[in-house]
């Protein structure tokens, strides 16, 4: 489960920053007291456009950054307070996460499995059955820079639930991929679903978010503009389809001052 | 957790081959070349000086007692070709075009001043910037005159030896080892401490800024791993980095004397041979580690903040000509190791191990030198901590 509770972000601008954005503040509010709730054995989908302040929430819930207001809870635990703790619950996987192009996908995977402090014997077995799930025998060995985009989407996902998280936080899984490629991002949302796990994803690609989600949130420069289940979000939609759903409330929500 | 985590990295750094070739490849390569070229040219110059056939132009009397002598000079004195010319109008021209390399007047009193028993005028003109020519006209010189005094010492009967009224015996109580180590000891660890640099330059650029840019760095931030585990296993990389393309130069050094026989000097040699013994590349390593600790310190917090391997590479590259060109100061004689010098970093390193080299290093300024450097190392890992504990460096 996650919990989120009165969550902001801040960031002090550099010089630089108050000048490309044309301000004078010294800070900028990313993410603004936002409180939502992910249950085990369903997906949450954070949906939000381009700089809405998806990423900075998923990048505090996966303990990356601190927030500077609120509270997480990953599994039971204060993620702000254990970090360490919590993120052995944890598997991240972002659209823009990279690999160690020199190594080879059983280095690659046996790294994480060692950061993770999975036991020997479990680690094997774990292996074993991701490689069969995912048919990565055939380029196990193989440098991953010499790896098409599908075989390192696969190496990606493998590191990711090496450790068997409990919670799996995926931000903008899919960006950038092919169909046939992000398949298997589907498939693994899908199956960690079926297995219980909490799943929290953020994208702005409608389809796979009608496809996948069971509950969402939709943020916009940093505030939460809607927070609930995708049936509550369906029955009342005041719009055709989600996608022009999903604009009116971005629009809707500029034109409202926000006090 | 920091060795899992140095031994992925090291084994990530070795397999890349930009920062294998700056790490491994040019630091062998260093001393073999510089010494090949250095005494192939030096070599194949003092040979050629030696083989020249000198063109020497003389003006003055065909026959006289200079002239005599300096046609019956013994070939180990330089092969020459004499033209006798009538006046010396040309001769600066002649000289200056290289038709002449010397030219000897004599002049018409010569003989009758030479027979009186004074001093006979000679007049010897060349090029300076022909070199070897000033060097070949003196011996000739001090050829003739050691004849001439010879036989003026037996016509005037006179004990040569009371005319030498001391016997002054220069003792140099510095051995050559000592002189070796201070004249040119500097040379050494300033390539190491160079290489050191270097070799720390590309794994901390790649280990940082790298990761940043491949987007490699997010995931691992996300495991279990404190965030000093991960900058202490990546800033060893950097650290032995760096002293393997020390290690690499050494071995480039010992490749040349052992294995190439480039050095045939058999007096040198048996110096080199004692300097570089076990304890000496011992005390070479413990001076260069804090050394490299503070390189790769130094380092870090630029590779973490900057956003790309271009950016990284163009800060870090002038700060190599502002903290490692500085110790060529170590380079001439006469700066040495004092309690002033012990106290600036890089040069405190270079002038000790060239006290190493000499013999003569004294345990207090080698104490201070690696205080001073132990002290930079700290506070260069602790910004390091600093800037990769920021949120604002870590991600781009």
């Amino acid at each position: 489960m996650i919990k989120v509770e009165n969550l902001s972000k801040e960031f002090t601008l550099t010089k630089q920053q108050r000048k490309e954005y044309a301000t004078t503040t010294n800070k900028a509010i990313a993410v603004n007291d936002i409180s939502f709730e992910c249950q085990p054995g369903k997906v949450f989908s954070l949906l939000g456009p381009n700089g809405a302040g998806k990423t900075t929430t998923l990048r505090m819930l996966s303990t990356i950054f601190k927030p500077t207001n609120g509270s997480i809870n990953i599994a039971g635990i204060d993620a702000i307070k254990y970090a360490q703790e919590a993120r052995k619950k944890i598997g991240f996987l972002t659209g823009s996460t990279g690999l160690y192009a020199r190594l080879t996908p059983n280095e690659v995977i046996a790294y994480f499995a060692q950061l993770y402090g999975i036991p020997k014997a479990d680690y094997q077995a774990r292996r074993e059955h991701l490689y069969s799930l995912l048919d990565m025998h055939d380029f196990q060995n193989k440098r991953i820079g010499k790896l098409s985009t599908g075989m390192k989407q696969k190496v990606s996902i493998c590191r990711t639930m090496i450790h068997d998280p409990e919670v799996v936080i995926f931000d903008e899984p899919t960006s950038g991929l092919d169909v046939i490629t992000a398949e298997n991002i589907i498939k693994l949302i899908q199956d960690c679903k079926i297995q219980g796990k909490t799943v929290i994803f953020s994208s702005h690609i409608m389809s796979e978010v009608d496809l996948l989600c069971d509950d969402l949130a939709i943020i916009h420069k940093g505030n939460l503009l809607y927070s609930g289940s995708m049936s509550d979000f369906r029955s009342n939609m005041k719009e055709s389809n989600i996608t022009a759903e999903f604009i009116r409330i971005v629009h809707e929500s500029q034109n409202t001052v926000v006090l | 957790m920091i060795f899992k985590i140095f031994k992925k990295e090291l084994k990530d750094t070795l397999r890349d081959r930009r920062t294998l070739i700056m790490m491994l490849v040019i630091p062998v390569l260093i001393f073999p070349i510089i010494l090949n070229v250095f005494v192939g040219i030096s070599a194949s110059f003092t040979e050629e000086v030696a083989q020249k056939s000198l063109k020497i132009g003389v003006v003055g009397s065909e026959q006289n007692y200079f002239i005599d002598k300096f046609i019956a000079l013994p070939e180990q004195l330089g092969k020459k070709e004499i033209i006798f010319l009538t006046d010396t109008s040309q001769l600066n021209k002649l000289i200056q075009e290289d038709s002449l390399d010397l030219a000897l007047v004599i002049s018409s009193s010569f003989d009758s001043t030479f027979a009186k028993l004074k001093p006979a005028e000679i007049n010897l003109i060349y090029d300076a910037t022909d070199v070897g020519i000033d060097e070949r006209a003196r011996n000739y010189v001090q050829h003739i005159e050691g004849i001439a005094k010879q036989e003026r010492y037996i016509d005037l009967q006179i004990d040569e030896t009371k005319l030498m009224p001391f016997q002054v015996n220069y003792v140099n109580v510095a051995s050559k080892k000592e002189m070796i180590g201070k004249l040119v000891g500097g040379i050494l660890p300033y390539v190491f401490i160079a290489f050191g640099f270097i070799g720390c330059m590309y794994p901390a650029i790649d280990l940082f800024t790298g990761e940043k840019e491949r987007g490699t760095i997010e995931t691992l931030l996300t495991t279990p791993v404190k965030r000093w585990h991960i900058l202490f296993g990546k800033m060893g990389v950097v650290v032995i980095s760096g002293l393997l393309a020390a290690s690499a130069a050494l071995l480039g050094l010992f490749l040349s004397i052992e294995v190439f026989d480039l050095v045939e000097n058999e007096e040198l040699l048996n110096i080199i041979h004692e300097v570089l013994s076990f304890e000496f590349v011992i005390m070479l390593f413990a001076l260069l580690f804090p050394l490299t600790v503070f390189f790769a310190g130094v380092m870090i917090p630029i590779a973490v903040y900057t956003k790309s391997f271009k950016e990284a590479q163009s800060i870090i590259t002038p700060l190599n000509i502002v903290m490692v060109l500085p110790a060529m100061i170590g380079f001439f004689p006469g700066i040495e190791l004092d309690p002033v010098t012990a106290a600036i970093p890089v040069i405190n390193i270079v002038l000790a191990t060239k006290e190493l080299i000499a013999g003569t290093l004294e345990f207090q300024l080698l104490l201070i030198s690696f205080s001073v450097m132990v002290t930079l190392a700290i506070m260069a890992v602790l910004v390091s901590y600093k800037q990769f504990d920021k949120e604002s460096n870590i991600v781009i």
